[in-house]
């Protein structure tokens, strides 16, 4: 299944620890918060 | 190779491609191409006098362009059919005044320049798939020059020079001037044990992938004691990190490469430069036992070069399987189905499934021909009761469960309004399919809506608040938290397990239901990607999550209050850890918030349900 936004720079918020970060936004890829390591981490839409 | 095209029961379709496969476990329908090879095989008797008439020469891909060959050939000497075939891209053609000189020369007229590709249908009860591997290009590392130095070969081009079937009929003799190499360095770990790092030197893997290409060490191993036994006075050093001979004999053959004199220094060289003049090579290297900087003048270097998986995807779509994060296919299960593809009645030999030297591969190969005759001697194949069914009065042909099936075992056509129908052979019981569903008119047996509210239910019958409910996947994360149980390790007690045969089988419903019954933290736990049981059923868990944590914010509920968490089988600590973290934020959402969230909850989610 295609995804928007695949392949392009995105926000992330991590819901564990509050950290943002900005990253190539990837479905295919597991998210971790590079600060805790946690798999919460929520993709910010403007 | 000869005997199964001798065997009576072995079909052997030699340059054939396969366009089609459809169908499922018991019945696969496959359709091929049989490419013309404008030489009747049948005919052929390999006398080989079409061979010198050929103008047209080029590289022999078998010996890797050490040798030439023409444009009609025998793709390597022990191939079956041993019976010749045209490149037809770059034979000259038939037409007296451009060539057909070919065509003179074979008495028996089996050359036939109007042969046409074929297509054949036929149908298998099981597949195995044994597509194999390609070879790590060196290229990409400049440092060991191998596009610029001729002395400089591969472990693939050293094994065409040392045969007696190769180009120069075993007499080793190093590219430059033909001369019998007396210093021979091998490199290990060439495009092996290589971090990828977007921010580093290597970010795409052209410089080389993680893993160990498994077989590389034992192969120098094997190389240096015949180069030593056909000429016992050659120097040979091998650079390497570290040695991997595990594996029956293996460690006395590295031993008896030592006793014979083969020295091995622990180090990967930084860098090659060559004597222009003598084309001899200077390899500069590390030798970290010793603790110093030393440079060998060698007469020829041998890179050592690992694996990379196929790059053909085309097998890999029409099966619907998926592949790890090295690029290889994943298999069923690690442990207990290793040979088995996720897919039903698809089974994995040899180096497609992972790098492995000849033993392994033949292991596998007997294991998987095995697994697939115990599945062709049944009259029917039995399936675990977790299948999915459509309630065909709800489903409104909308095709979402099509698309979100990770083994293409559902069918329906919304343009036509063909209803979903469910392939239940196919059918592995993930769930996403159900939790994708609109209408909710996807059922899994034994994990229906109603049994998981149930249980939601009673999970939160008395101080939801207080508790913090998780939705664990079957085969890692509930795994986990047993892992984490049996050894006791502490995690918070009011934590309250659902589990699910897969993440993927999440519904937005359950979670909203928790959140309903006045649940203070919910948490959605499966397997790591890439270790899905249910190849990547585990990708629709995160885009459905996300998509809460959006409508959350947007109905003014903290999106925090959800948590995604990837724990595996062996992570109990993690599991351990992720809920006492959960319980910190668990103890400071207070009862106006949830009391607040039960009544968004209440107006919101019910008014879409209605």
């Amino acid at each position: 299944m295609a995804t928007a936004g695949a392949g392009k720079q995105a926000r992330f918020k991590c819901l564990r620890c509050g950290y943002e970060y900005t990253d190539v936004y990837a479905p295919d890829r597991e998210r971790t918060c590079p600060k805790c390591r946690s798999n919460s981490v929520r993709r910010l839409r403007k | 190779m000869m005997d199964a095209g001798r065997h009576p029961n072995i079909e052997l379709m030699t340059y054939t491609e396969i366009e089609n496969i459809t169908g499922y476990v018991g019945n696969f329908h496959v359709t091929v191409r049989r490419k013309a090879r404008f030489v009747d095989e049948s005919e052929c008797t390999a006398c080989g006098d079409c061979v010198p008439v050929c103008p047209v020469i080029r590289p022999n891909e078998f010996e890797m362009g050490l040798s030439t060959r023409r444009a009609i050939y025998i793709p390597f000497p022990q191939a079956v059919p041993a019976a010749y075939l045209i490149n037809i891209d770059e034979c000259l053609g038939d037409v007296p005044i451009a060539c057909g000189k070919c065509l003179e020369a074979c008495d028996k007229k089996c050359i036939d320049f109007d042969m046409k590709d074929r297509i054949e249908r036929f149908e298998v009860g099981a597949i195995i798939v044994a597509t194999g591997l390609d070879v790590f290009d060196p290229t990409g590392l400049d440092e060991y020059g191998y596009t610029r130095y001729p002395n400089v070969i591969t472990s693939l081009e050293f094994e065409r020079l040392i045969s007696a079937g190769g180009p120069t009929e075993g007499h080793f003799i190093r590219p430059s001037d033909r001369k019998q190499p007396k210093r021979i360095g091998f490199i290990q770990c060439v495009g092996s044990r290589t971090e990828i790092s977007p921010d580093g030197p290597n970010p795409d893997g052209s410089r080389g992938h993680p893993y160990c290409s498994n077989i590389c060490c034992m192969n120098t191993v094997k190389d240096s004691l015949l180069l030593k036994d056909h000429y016992p006075d050659t120097e040979i050093t091998v650079f390497y990190m570290d040695i991997r001979a595990f594996g029956k004999g293996f460690e006395d053959l590295y031993r008896s490469s030592k006793e014979k004199g083969v020295r091995y220094v622990r180090g990967l060289p930084g860098k090659i430069r060559e004597d222009p003049t003598t084309h001899n090579l200077l390899v500069t290297v590390e030798n970290t036992t010793a603790g110093r900087l030393e440079t060998h003048e060698l007469d020829m270097v041998v890179l050592s070069v690992g694996f990379v998986p196929p790059e053909d995807g085309h097998i890999k779509k029409l099966l619907t399987l998926s592949n790890t994060s090295d690029g290889f296919l994943l298999e069923a299960h690690p442990k207990l189905r290793p040979v088995d593809a996720p897919a039903k009645g698809v089974f994995f030999a040899g180096c497609v499934e992972s790098p492995k030297d000849i033993k392994d591969s033949v292991t596998q190969a007997s294991a998987a021909a095995a697994r697939a005759q115990r599945l062709l001697n049944k009259d029917r194949v039995s399936v675990e009761a977790i299948t999915a069914w459509v309630d065909h009065d709800l489903c409104t042909a909308c095709g979402i469960c099509v698309k979100v099936c990770p083994y293409g075992a559902i069918t329906a056509d919304p343009k036509q309004k063909i209803k979903a129908v469910v392939t239940e052979a196919s059918c592995a019981g993930c769930g996403a399919c159900a939790a994708e569903c609109p209408q909710d008119a996807i059922v899994m047996r034994n994990f229906t809506d109603l049994q998981i509210m149930a249980q939601v239910e009673a999970a939160l019958a008395e101080n939801p608040e207080e508790k913090t409910l998780v939705f664990a996947c079957n085969w890692c994360s509930y795994a986990g938290a047993d892992l984490a149980g049996v050894s006791r390790l502490q995690y918070p007690a009011n934590t309250r397990v659902v589990r699910t045969m897969c993440s993927g089988r999440v519904d937005e419903d359950f979670v909203w239901r928790a959140f309903e019954l006045g649940a203070a933290m919910v948490l959605v736990s499966g397997c790591h990607f890439g270790d899905c049981h249910y190849m990547t059923a585990n990708h629709h868990t995160q885009k459905r999550v996300d998509k809460m944590w959006d409508r959350m914010e947007r109905w003014g509920i903290r999106p925090e209050r959800l948590q995604l968490e990837w724990i595996s089988a062996a992570e109990g600590q993690k599991f351990a850890r992720v809920m006492r973290e959960i319980e910190e934020m668990r103890r400071q959402v207070t009862r106006e918030e949830i009391e607040e969230t039960k009544a968004i909850i209440a107006k919101r989610w019910r008014k879409r349900r209605k």
